[in-house]
């Protein structure tokens, strides 16, 4: 299990990338990056909520109200062209990061 | 099953926010925990026991308002600008015309291209550049400023120069038509090239080598950005 201290910043990161396959409400987004990651990520809602707002005042994300086919409303988040446009950036220095620790690590038991 | 609308809106009472965003932000997260209660009671979890879990997602409600007020603040883009571009821009501009003119004041006469002086007056200015840079470029990083915004902030002193030097040639050809006389083709070619190399290219190179170099230092020790995940 990864501890919070180096979970800290990929957040932005995995939000963005599950909306990149459409559209999810703070619930369902939650949901699927704790299934994707295999529970590694698990975002509370007192995590994850001041986080999108964060994201959406900067333009990376929009909200909607929307109606699901059982009646209830949900708020759905859609990623904008500005978030799109800072998705690459952002996995290149994660790549980056990561293949920097990997070679550290190789280092340290050679 | 708990009123998570309720429960929220009292939680969340405090939120500096206007009412029409304040019940957004209660009906989005009270659906949430609604969802989160109702997934724990499909895998079997009591009543009691899926709203306990559910209300472990916050483990400080006070936390959490301040957190969403600080979040949902719309931050002013003018303002923004200002602090990333302009004030660094003209702090750069400033200090690297006072050096110059400073330097300029040891000098015994006016300094042309093809006086002796005018290697100590511009060597100096010139080794100068790339601190001024620096500094425009760290004071625009500081205040968050983008890549783009950063290495403009840093070349500021040689854009106002651009402008400036652009804007002397209808003004040079409206002030030959004034006093009729015309400068020849070759000698104002030979000023555009000199002028435009000496007082353009490369202090805008220097000063660039001293915003980059600041950019990347910044871009190397800047730490992750503010997120979390419980």
């Amino acid at each position: 299990m990864i501890g919070p201290g180096i979970k800290r910043g990929t957040a932005e990161l995995a939000i963005l990338s599950v909306l990149e396959d459409g559209p999810l409400h703070g619930y369902e987004m939650a949901r699927r990056i704790e299934r994707q990651t295999k529970g590694t990520l698990r975002f509370t809602l007192a995590a994850l909520y001041p986080m999108l707002y964060r994201m959406e005042q900067r333009g990376w994300i929009r909200g909607n109200w929307e109606t699901a086919g059982n009646g209830r409303r949900r708020r759905c988040y859609r990623l904008t062209r500005a978030g799109k446009k800072e998705l690459s950036p952002l996995r290149r220095e994660w790549a980056e990061l990561f293949r920097a620790l990997h070679q550290l690590t190789k280092v340290a038991h050679a | 099953m708990p009123d998570w609308l309720r429960l929220v809106s009292q939680r969340l009472s405090e939120l500096a926010l206007d009412s029409a965003e304040k019940e957004e932000v209660h009906a989005e997260l009270a659906a949430h925990l609604e969802e989160t209660c109702e997934s724990f009671r499909r895998e079997g979890l009591s009543e009691r026991a899926a709203v306990h879990r559910t209300l472990s997602q916050v483990d400080n409600w006070h936390d959490l308002q301040r957190s969403i007020s600080i979040a949902k603040k719309t931050e002013d883009p003018m303002k923004n600008r200002m602090r990333q571009l302009w004030i660094p821009g003209f702090l750069t501009l400033i200090l690297s015309t006072i050096f110059l003119m400073t330097l300029q004041g040891f000098q015994p006469r006016t300094v042309s291209w093809s006086s002796p002086g005018t290697v100590f007056l511009y060597v100096p200015w010139l080794m100068s550049l790339p601190l001024f840079g620096a500094l425009g470029a760290y004071f625009s990083c500081r205040a968050g400023g983008s890549r783009r915004t950063v290495l403009l902030a840093s070349v500021f002193p040689v854009l106002a120069l651009t402008a400036a030097f652009l804007s002397m040639f209808p003004i040079g050809s409206v002030i030959e038509r004034i006093i009729g006389r015309k400068n020849g083709f070759g000698i104002v070619a030979t000023t555009i090239l000199r002028d435009g190399v000496g007082w353009l290219l490369v202090p805008g190179a220097a000063l660039l080598a001293g915003g980059l170099l600041v950019h990347i230092l910044f871009s190397r020790t800047s730490s992750s950005p503010d997120t979390a995940i419980s």
